[in-house]
């Protein structure tokens, strides 16, 4: 009974499943035939010789990724920038989508909107210039100055010569590009919301702050968990651009991160073994934190992903 | 919430991520169009054919050499054209693609993807070819022949620019640059050595604290990224080596040593920490990008610095326009103790392992060949290299070769350079360097006559201060190197060399400007930190990799 209800459905909706093959197809050609790359990773890859020609070395390339020392650091910085990233990027998202959302003169709130957005359109190589120049200790160093003035330091600090500076400059320097971005999926949520709570809690008397703590915060909750879901899928990728272009060899300790790990040791130098090992292993790790927070999200009774 | 609504906010969602995917692909693998063969019928030397040519060595403009000036006369004398093709993207995977796909063209200059091209035996061997139909070719690389054949006693390549006579460069090669108008102040002193040339610096900057309104920087460093080799290369340069890469090879032992845990290098680091703790350098240098340094060295405070000629040209030009001599550079040999004899400029060398060759899939390799040859005819290489008497080029009664201001003002323009020829035939084909045998030189930017024309007012005075015809008189003629230089030489993709390199790079990016910004009563203590983690990367097998290089062209292989 079961099968035969499926065929039915089958064959009801076969306008739909003609329309989504050219789709099934896409994902096949472009997300699933290129996995058969990864056999590079369990190779000594040399391009233009056949597959057959190849040489099979197992997980030697694996092995020198893990048992390399800087792995460690280079994992950690990887971590910990993209932890950064994310719990700032979240918090600020969310704070300026609500407080845009509060803003009565509409004038006013698209203005900050389109303003906020601006620095996402500007390439990473345009802004590490503009924050490098921010940050100099010549007389154009805008920070240096005013911290000067108020009396906060005495000499300039060259801000950019200090490892442990480096996780900070980063974040600031994410929070200022996408904030505007990140908020635009929140306000789409916000506009979901049904007016009449608002209209139930005013007649309830809560305040403006009670109906965003009890209306609107709840009300984005389904959007933030899936959206955490999303991206601790991708908490292996913490940017490489701004690690790239800001980082230097003083900072090295905390700038490297796993992509600029597979830069310097893998496509610079022709391993490409070695880059594509790395890139199995984010792939390993994203799937099983996707899995782990939709899990957690599931039986916490959250909004899930599937 | 309802569903339907949260799917939407998911569908942008995944619309974006989409996206952000998408922008990682790219449309490589553009096939070049199949060379238009003629019938190869073995009198008609002179039916039109057009054959394809890649380079990988340099970006470029795709053209057909018919359609430039020079192109069209030597078509003219042999009925060939090439329809070249430049590289885009990464020279690896671009060719990967090219020997997988079997796409190749006819004649390939494949620089340091040399080793792949012969992995895929994709290059045919010439010797025969070379035999029949190259007398000229013979005669120029004469003199290199023997260095030509591979392991197996076959030529896969021509190489370039078989020398013949020693003729500087134009540009300063290494050197430390130095403001005219600091030279200027102090009656055009003599500077040879490291301390005097600090010395100098120092006094002016204490003089003139201040210039153009802005701090007067005393000493600049280049660190960013690939470029950290001018922080290092002047170490060995100041003990009188040559510039080898990563080693110095003993001129009676013929032994390579790595220079990194040496004491000129120390020394030479010391330097710099000393004349921090003097605020003479520029702190932020060391944390600086390119595009920093050029806009530094332009503002015209630096008063001196360590740099390549080509790596400075835009600073220089910068100020050239702002048309203050006094600001632009000059730059010194300098050493560590009076009376080392410097060793900036290159021991003249024949590079044997770039090269152009012709590819299996040339349907007729002889007429190729024959192109070749009569490219190096001594006339044709003067039209290459110089153009048509009269309009690019003018003779003097003693037979000199000039340059008319005119004349070097229009190929200064890289338009006319390109619908001209010369920027397509100015390298990269089989040809001579060096002198012509009247005595004029092959590249007209090395003749005399030339360059005097092309120095500003400035440039002369200055000259003439220290006695010098052109800037690079300052140096002291080369000794022969029959090696030089070690870093040339190919290394294996993931072998032992390849990574003690990078790891070196690491290591050096992180510890030396640490070294230089450290309190000079903490120096030695560092130093001997880092000197115990540079050994614990593999500088033996480094070593016994460059000694090998070393003692293979001593024995005339080639590597």
């Amino acid at each position: 009974m079961a099968r035969k209800s499926w065929l039915g459905k089958l064959a009801e909706q076969k306008t739909l499943l003609l329309m989504s093959v050219p789709f099934v197809l896409w994902l096949l050609v472009f997300r699933y035939i290129p996995v058969w790359g990864w056999s590079i990773a369990f190779q000594q890859f040399r391009p233009g010789t056949s597959p057959f020609d190849q040489e099979w070395v197992g997980f030697r390339n694996f092995k020198f990724l893990f048992q390399d020392e800087n792995f460690y650091q280079v994992m950690r910085n990887t971590l910990a920038m993209s932890l950064i990233n994310l719990v700032l990027g979240f918090v600020t998202a969310i704070v300026l989508a609500i407080l845009l959302n509060e803003l009565r003169s509409v004038v006013f709130k698209r203005t900050v909107q389109t303003i906020s957005y601006l620095p996402h359109f500007i390439s990473w190589v345009v802004a590490s210039s503009i924050i490098v120049t921010a940050l100099s200790t010549e007389s154009s160093g805008i920070v240096n100055l005013v911290l000067m003035k108020l009396g906060i330091i005495q000499e300039p600090i060259l801000w950019l010569a200090e490892g442990k500076y480096f996780w900070g400059i980063l974040g600031i320097s994410e929070v200022w590009k996408n904030l505007g971005w990140n908020t635009i999926i929140y306000l789409t949520a916000i506009t979901t919301i049904d007016p009449a709570q608002y209209e139930a809690a005013e007649i309830d008397g809560a305040n403006r702050l009670q109906r965003i703590l009890y209306v609107t915060l709840p009300g984005l909750k389904s959007v933030i968990v899936i959206l955490l879901i999303l991206n601790l899928g991708n908490i292996l990728e913490s940017g490489f651009e701004p690690q790239y272009l800001l980082g230097n060899g003083l900072t090295a300790e905390y700038s490297d991160n796993l992509d600029l790990f597979v830069l310097k040791y893998g496509i610079a130098m022709g391993n490409f073994s070695l880059a594509t090992a790395a890139g199995v292993f984010k792939t390993v790790i994203s799937i099983i934190l996707l899995f782990g927070a939709n899990h957690i999200a599931k039986r916490l009774g959250q909004p899930r992903l599937f | 919430m309802k569903i339907s609504q949260l799917s939407y906010v998911l569908l942008s969602v995944s619309l974006v991520l989409l996206l952000a995917g998408c922008s990682g692909a790219n449309s490589g693998g553009k096939s070049s169009a199949p060379s238009a063969s003629a019938d190869p019928a073995a009198g008609e030397k002179k039916t039109p054919v057009t054959f394809t040519y890649f380079n990988a060595a340099v970006a470029g403009k795709d053209a057909n050499t018919n359609e430039t000036v020079l192109g069209k006369l030597l078509e003219d004398q042999t009925g060939v054209n090439f329809k070249m093709e430049y590289l885009v993207g990464d020279l690896n995977t671009k060719l990967g693609v090219m020997i997988a796909g079997g796409d190749l063209p006819d004649v390939v200059v494949p620089d340091s993807g040399i080793d792949k091209m012969l992995d895929a035996k994709a290059f045919i061997p010439l010797n025969d070819l070379l035999d029949q139909y190259a007398p000229n070719l013979k005669k120029l690389y004469g003199p290199y022949w023997d260095q030509m054949a591979s392991e197996d006693g076959n030529i896969y390549v021509i190489p370039f620019a078989a020398s013949n006579g020693f003729v500087p460069d134009m540009y300063q090669p290494g050197a430390f640059y130095i403001q005219q108008g600091v030279l200027k102040e102090f009656g055009y002193p003599k500077i040879q050595t490291l301390d005097e040339y600090f010395d100098l610096i120092k006094k002016y900057k204490e003089k003139y604290p201040q210039i153009d309104g802005g701090d007067t920087i005393g000493f600049e460093t280049l660190t960013d990224d690939w470029r950290f080799f001018t922080l290092t290369n002047p170490a060995p340069n100041l003990n009188g080596l040559p510039n080898e890469g990563e080693v110095f090879v003993d001129m009676e032992t013929k032994k390579a040593a790595v220079t990194g845990d040496k004491d000129f290098m120390k020394r030479w680091l010391q330097k710099l920490n000393e004349a921090n703790s003097e605020g003479l350098l520029d702190k932020e240098s060391l944390v600086a990008k390119y595009d920093q340094y050029i806009a530094k060295l332009s503002s015209g405070r630096v008063l001196g610095f360590f740099d390549y000629g080509w790596q400075i040209v835009p600073a220089v030009q910068n100020l050239v326009q702002a048309g203050n001599d006094d600001r632009n550079f000059i730059g010194f040999p300098l050493v560590f103790e009076k009376g080392t004899k410097d060793q900036y400029l290159d021991p003249p060398t024949f590079v044997t392992n770039r090269g152009i060759g012709i590819t299996t899939r040339a349907k007729d390799p002889a007429r190729i060949i024959q192109y070749f040859d009569n490219m190096v005819k001594e006339e044709n290489q003067k039209l290459l290299f110089w153009g048509e008497q009269g309009k690019t080029y003018e003779v003097d009664d003693k037979g000199r070769f000039y340059r008319t201001e005119e004349q070097i003002a229009q190929i200064q323009n890289p338009e006319f350079q390109q619908s001209y020829g010369f920027s397509y035939f100015s390298y990269y084909w089989p040809m001579g360097a060096g002198l012509f045998e009247d005595g004029n030189a092959y590249f007209p930017d090395r003749q005399p006559e030339v360059v005097e024309k092309s120095y500003t007012e400035g440039d002369k005075r200055i000259l003439e201060a220290y006695g010098l015809k052109v800037f690079t008189d300052v140096y002291s003629p080369p000794d022969e190197r029959k090696w030089y230089p070690v870093w040339s030489a190919n290394k294996q993709q993931g072998s032992k060399e390849q990574l003690f390199e990078q790891k070196k790079m690491d290591l050096q990016r992180k510890w030396f400007p640490k070294l230089i910004l450290a309190a000079p009563d903490k120096f030695d203590a560092m130093w001997g930190d880092y000197v115990a983690d540079f050994n614990k990367l593999d500088v033996k097998a480094y070593e016994d990799w460059a000694n090998s290089v070393v003692q293979d062209r001593l024995a005339g292989k080639k590597r």
